[in-house]
């Protein structure tokens, strides 16, 4: 199989070492200060400006895609001296990053400008999340630490803005306050994590510091920024206990949640996959994400089936992906949990933006009658079909050059699988439908191992190879295997117990996420006398 | 546990009195048949000063506009001197000219609501505790009534108070915030609402003469919940039953309030004693309310003066064609009036009429692969029939579909169940790439209703079809001088990625568009064995004449026709010619649309602005509506009436025994009043009345909508759908009824209808006559009639 180093090598064009990623942050940090300079003009509405700017960095993304290809990973350097300054860590981590950040800004600034047309502060609005965008994409292609925890705390700045979008909403300022809350202790973190790494490696070139990392020995303290960095990770991505306030921040309009949780949620995220050399030198702390990041996704999945509003149900679904996204760190699987990040990005900002249309779906789902009960039997013979499913692929596919972490967690997307098959094997249900799921589940299977390889092949000269697992994670992977695959099982069955009295209370607590915002909000005095009560729609006085 | 019997008469008392109360709220429909209800339902016996009073105390809910609206049209003139001298002389005892001119220069603060226990706590404590109850009640609530977002559904209960016992008797959240041993106390409250009801009660220290204005304060504090509830309560009681909901919701409001009182009582004994005070006076309306009240009624004279100066019927008036190539019914929506003027215009051999756009035919449809059948009839009446969508032959179209629809749900819960939903988005999350794409660009419409032929119910007799097919085309005015091609036009709003797009669509077909009632009647009317058996009752249909069903869509203008291969060759013609006339009509109709929609560009941009998936104003739906005519077209063709009234087709001079004028007044005059009310409520009161800002809105249950993260249920309409971000395109201007017909039928009607009577004597909705040329002849008064002449009646002309 041909790598893409190999490619990289067999092109022979010279390209100019020039930081050309940073034009993407730099066009959108423009847009912003345009557009908040203007905030209070007297001139209507705001124009195409954002929008074309947001195509603009797309086409800078791209044209970084295009350098990667060209000249191979590199580190490039704008205006630094010994590691810190403006520079970009160009390889396929950072330049996916930057083409999601700047797809994703585009569209949620092109529905910004018909959403928010005619509202009072629509050019504050687009501004900040220009700013907001700016910052990320810093982040994203920052090339040393300074910049990364600049870029860190701006973008967190600049959401915050847009949280408070309506600043006199109680509700907004509750969350905004647990959000600015868990924000601080991330920034502190990182810069503690930041710190402790400059004094080790001598640098602050993430480059330099990640060959290092790979090719030993690691200096001393090394240990602790790694701890830092997953708590820095762990805070920002919304993982248990600091998931509350993601799932409140529905008071901001759409695109802002569309931008959260398509886009600035992945901030942990990506640091552990930018720092991933780094990350392996820790087990410890991969075990930490195995456990955190695998509670979460279950917490979080748990919690969604109880949600009864879009939006926050959405939210749930972010907290539970993030937590997926988390594990697969934790297993070492850093390609997989970046196409995680890819994919669910941009299933998520699509659900967002078109949750308008959940009345209909609601509809839609009552009209062909009640759902069909899958029995015991029916599921076990689901999940036996999954596992068939799974073996063929993978005999395809060629196990043998897989890790025991890639291989459970196909494992755990497989049961997810089943869950399909059994809804059409359910309950007398016509062949016609059962043909359907069948497809469904094997064109699902399918495209989940294509796209596995895919992420594989793409990020193998960037992100290190899996290790061996070590008895401490072979004990955490049977323990995943377990608990996904018991709640999995459990799930297919749900409609036998879903409503069954002694399951009453788990229900309520379910639905109220296990208490964590209510605790917060004790502790944070979240429901003390709001600033200012007025709705937000009620008329101006003229 | 038993109750005394001095206690079982005390329950009794508080039952009565919590239904009086919760008679007062507005029923809400869930947003997947939504339509419009007027606010005001509960206090339409009530004068508008009176309604202020109750509201005001009830929930500070405004009923008029803040003063300075008034003061600024005043002094621009728009209000005359003549307005407000002609409003007051309407009031006997109101006060005169110079007092209200002087407080025309005032801005009175909003009515302050009398304060319930949790309001009291929260001035005591600091801690906001009406939003906290609020924000508890919510989060059991929208599990109870989700009819299908959550996969996992809530256990099941009897009725809703049962339900939130055994949510609150789990629900540690009250605890964690602050209410001490809170579980433990519902734990021990009654089982049943009404003694539940009762325990809080008299925990609470409330004599029954305060009980029902605080009853009222409370469930208008639950806002959407209590309006939902009192939906299903409207509903069951529709259909000959009842139901408990509304009260149980009261007993959960009295539970968090008795709580309270258990905790901080002693913090808040006086003020709560004054509150207990102020709910047993009676509500009076203070001088400001009645000055408003006044205000707004000279509003509405200057708005009714210039719109029927606009049109004056002499100069205006054109004679319909004696005998028309193709007629064109239309519902009575404000919005199909726009299309309507299009086609005469083009074409003086176009005759249109208006009806309510379910053309009589009250059905409970089922679509194609369907279970659940839609009720695509007014709100009001129950349906008689029954209908549903299927190829012929065999039930082979049908079962695909349902296969199809099945299969997408199982994708649905694929995506959204626990486990599963991290395979689906590492399988399938790259597609969104395209998805977010083409979206962003511009989003797929779906096809203009059903493809096949929607049918009635075999068991109807060809008797009973020519017997509905006589009321109707009776009711229509439509019993003679049909021409070749009649087109019977229902209407519809494509839209995109809208919760609210059933309030768009045909408020007369239960929130549904309107081709399924419009294809049935066509079909009806183009049968030749019900044509025999409408010639037998004396409505003589030409062999020539044919019937042809569309759909107006009212965001893009066009209007699709069905079934036109039932059509006989000999109408290919006439066809073409409709379609071609209906195309040009639709440019014409988007252009006038054009102006003010913020951000058209032009008719092109008004086509496809239903496909934007970030459009939040589509259209103005019946924004702006003002007046409801029923009179013979020839009265109003020829002037613009700005898409602002409901224009109903009726010659009284065929309706002998006016029974078609009681059924015009009852049935489609309640409508536009229900929707007229609503777009008023939505934009005096957007808090309490409206849904709230649409860049927020959160679905619920598939049933409403929350603003931003939960709480309370938002009824009404969105803000953006009243506001364009810098002035209401609704003018909150209460609606002028005109029938052409005599004084003494109307009163006739008016007697036999005591509620119907009621809306006109309170001044919620205003009547007048039309002479037979046309003119505004009188208007009406609880007392009686006065001879109009607008022009002087309203004093001078403003420029």
């Amino acid at each position: 199989m041909l790598l893409p180093c190999e490619i990289i090598q067999s092109a022979s064009l010279a390209v100019p070492q020039f930081a050309l990623p940073l034009l993407a942050p730099a066009i959108l940090a423009t847009a912003a200060l345009f557009l908040l300079r203007r905030e209070a003009s007297a001139a209507k509405g705001q124009g195409p400006l954002a929008e074309i700017a947001a195509a603009l960095a797309l086409v800078v993304a791209l044209g970084a895609a295009v350098q990667l290809a060209l000249s191979g990973p590199a580190t490039l350097t704008l205006l630094a001296t010994r590691g810190f300054g403006l520079s970009v860590r160009l390889d396929i981590v950072g330049v996916t990053m930057l083409l999601l950040i700047t797809f994703v800004g585009w569209v949620v600034l092109r529905f910004s400008r018909g959403y928010l047309a005619g509202e009072p502060g629509e050019r504050r609005f687009t501004g900040w999340i220009c700013a907001t965008l700016a910052a990320a994409l810093l982040l994203v292609c920052a090339g040393n630490l300074l910049q990364l925890l600049v870029a860190w705390i701006a973008t967190s700045l600049c959401l915050h803005r847009l949280l408070l979008f309506y600043p006199a909403r109680p509700a907004a300022q509750r969350a905004a306050r647990k959000k600015f809350v868990v924000a601080r202790l991330a920034d502190a973190a990182l810069l503690l994590a930041c710190l402790v790494l400059v004094a080790g490696y001598g640098t602050g070139d993430i480059g330099t510091i990640l060959a290092q990392a790979r090719s030993g020995p690691v200096p001393a303290g090394s240990g602790w920024a790694v701890a830092l960095l997953v708590t820095a990770a762990l805070l920002k991505s919304a993982q248990f206990p600091a998931h509350g306030w993601l799932v409140e921040v529905m008071e901001a309009p759409t695109p802002v949640s569309a931008l959260l949780h398509a886009g600035i949620i992945n901030a942990g995220g990506f640091l552990l996959i930018r720092f991933a050399d780094l990350l392996l030198t820790a087990p410890g702390a991969l075990a930490a994400l195995v456990l955190v990041g695998g509670f979460t996704a279950l917490l979080g999945g748990l919690v969604m089936l109880t949600q009864s509003a879009i939006k926050t149900s959405l939210a749930w679904s972010t907290v539970a992906q993030m937590g997926f996204m988390v594990l697969q760190c934790g297993l070492a699987l850093f390609p997989l949990a970046l196409l995680h990040i890819v994919a669910h990005s941009l299933y998520k900002a699509h659900a967002f933006l078109s949750s308008g249309w959940a009345v209909e779906q609601v509809a839609a789902t009552r009209r062909p009658g009640p759902v069909a009960v899958a029995g015991l039997r029916v599921v076990a013979q689901a999940f036996a079909f999954a596992l068939a499913l799974y073996a063929l692929m993978g005999l395809s596919f060629g196990f043998a050059d897989k890790s025991p972490q890639a291989i459970a967690l196909g494992a755990i997307l497989v049961f997810g699988v089943a869950y399909l098959i059994a809804q059409g094997l359910a309950d007398a249900a016509p062949r016609a439908l059962t043909l359907r799921t069948s497809a469904a589940a094997i064109a699902a299977s399918l495209s989940y191992f294509l796209l596995q390889r895919f992420a594989q092949w793409l990020t193998s000269a960037t992100l290190p190879p899996i290790p061996p697992p070590t008895a401490l994670e072979w004990a955490l992977i049977v323990l995943t295997l377990l608990s996904f695959g018991g709640v999995a099982f459990a799930q297919a069955l749900f409609p036998h117990w879903a409503g069954h009295p002694a399951l009453t209370g788990l229900r309520v607590h379910l639905a109220n996420g296990f208490y964590g915002n209510a605790i917060f909000d004790r502790l944070t005095r979240g429901w003390a006398r709001p600033i200012s009560s007025l709705p937000t729609s009620e008329r101006s006085p003229s | 546990m038993n109750a005394q019997p001095g206690q079982d008469a005390l329950q009794a008392a508080l039952m009565a009195q919590a239904d009086r109360a919760a008679r007062i709220i507005p029923p809400l429909w869930p947003l997947s048949a939504s339509v419009a209800v007027n606010p005001f339902l509960g206090l339409a016996g009530e004068t508008l000063p009176m309604a202020a009073a109750r509201l005001g105390r009830a929930g500070g809910i405004p009923v008029t506009m803040p003063r300075t609206f008034y003061r600024e049209r005043w002094q621009t003139g728009e209000i005359t001197p003549g307005d407000l001298a002609a409003a007051i002389a309407n009031h006997p005892g109101a006060p005169d000219r110079v007092a209200v001119e002087a407080a025309l220069a005032g801005d009175p603060a909003p009515a302050s609501p009398i304060p319930t226990v949790a309001a009291l706590c929260a001035d005591a404590t600091g801690i906001d505790w009406p939003g906290f109850v609020a924000d508890r009640i919510g989060a059991w609530a929208s599990g109870h009534f989700d009819l299908g977002q959550a996969m996992w559904p809530k256990t099941q209960a009897a009725g809703a108070y049962e339900s939130w016992r055994a949510f609150a008797t789990q629900d540690l959240s009250p605890e964690i915030a602050g209410l001490k041993g809170f579980c433990l106390r519902i734990s021990r409250e009654p089982q049943a609402a009404p003694a539940a009801i009762r325990r809080a009660c008299l925990a609470l220290g409330l004599p029954q003469a305060a009980a029902e204005s605080y009853f009222t304060t409370l469930l208008t504090g639950l806002g959407g919940w209590a309006q939902y509830a009192r939906h299903l309560q409207w509903q069951a009681e529709r259909d000959g039953g009842t139901d408990a909901t509304i009260t149980d919701l009261l007993a959960i409001a009295l539970a968090f309030e008795a709580a309270l009182h258990a905790q901080f009582g002693r913090q808040i004994a006086e003020p709560w004693r004054q509150a207990i005070d102020a709910h047993a006076a009676p509500a009076e309306p203070s001088p400001d309310q009645i000055i408003d009240a006044l205000l707004q009624e000279a509003y509405d004279r200057a708005a009714q003066r210039r719109f029927f100066v606009a049109w004056r019927p002499a100069a205006s008036r054109t004679e319909p064609p004696a005998h028309p190539s193709v007629q064109a019914a239309f519902c009575i929506d404000v919005r199909s009036e726009i299309i309507r003027r299009a086609l005469e215009s083009l074409d003086p051999g176009v005759e249109t009429l208006g009806f309510a756009g379910f053309f009589g035919i009250g059905v409970s449809h089922r679509r194609l692969g369907s279970l659940n059948g839609e009720a695509r009839l007014p709100v009001l009446l129950k349906p008689g029939l029954g209908s549903f969508t299927c190829d012929v032959p065999g039930e082979a179209a049908e079962e695909k579909q349902r296969i199809g629809a099945r299969a997408r749900r199982a994708w649905g819960r694929f995506k959204r169940a626990a486990v599963s939903s991290f395979a689906f988005v590492e399988a399938s999350g790259p597609l969104y790439l395209w998805k977010l794409f083409h979206d962003s660009v511009m989003a797929d419409h779906r096809p203009n209703g059903d493809g096949a032929a929607p049918r009635l119910d075999a068991s109807l007799t060809v008797a009973q079809r020519a017997e509905m097919a006589a009321t109707i085309l009776r009711a229509m005015s439509l019993t003679s001088r049909f021409a070749r091609l009649v087109l019977l036009a229902g209407h519809g709003a494509r839209l995109v990625n809208n919760a609210h797009a059933s309030a768009l669509q045909c408020g007369a077909c239960g929130g549904f568009p309107g081709d399924v009632n419009a294809r049935l009647l066509a079909g009806l009317l183009n049968d030749d064995a019900v044509r025999s058996g409408l010639a037998a009752q004396g409505i003589e249909i030409p062999a020539d004449t044919r019937f042809v069903a569309g759909l107006h869509d009212t965001v893009s203008d066009e209007v699709t026709l069905f079934d036109r291969e039932a059509l006989p060759p000999s109408h290919a013609a006439d066809l073409a010619r409709l379609e071609s006339l209906l195309a040009s009509a639709g440019r014409l109709a988007r252009t006038e649309r054009a102006l003010c929609l913020p951000g058209a560009t032009g008719e092109g941009d008004v086509a496809r602005r239903g496909r934007n998936w970030a459009q939040v104003r589509p259209e103005w739906g019946l924004a702006g509506c003002k007046a409801f005519i029923a009179a013979p077209r020839r009265h109003t063709a020829g002037a613009s009436l700005a898409g602002r009234a409901f224009l109903h087709s009726y010659d009284w001079r065929a309706d002998p025994g006016f029974k078609v004028l009681e059924l015009i007044l009852t049935a489609p005059v309640v409508v536009a009043s229900w929707i007229s009310l609503q777009y008023y409520g939505s934009a005096v009161a957007p808090a309490a009345f409206g849904a709230g800002n649409k860049l927020l809105h959160n679905v619920v249950g598939g049933i409403g909508v929350f603003e931003g993260n939960g709480g309370l249920l938002r009824g009404g309409l969105p803000w953006q759908s009243v506001h364009d971000g810098e002035r209401l395109m609704h003018e909150p201007l209460r609606l002028s009824v005109v029938v052409a017909a005599p004084r003494e039928a109307i009163l006739g009607v008016l007697a036999h209808h005591p509620n119907l009577r009621a809306l006109f004597d309170q001044g919620w909705l205003a009547l007048f006559t039309m002479d037979d040329a046309g003119r505004l002849a009188g208007r009406y008064h609880a007392k009686g009639w006065t001879d109009v002449e607008i022009e002087q009646e309203a004093g001078p002309l403003a420029a």
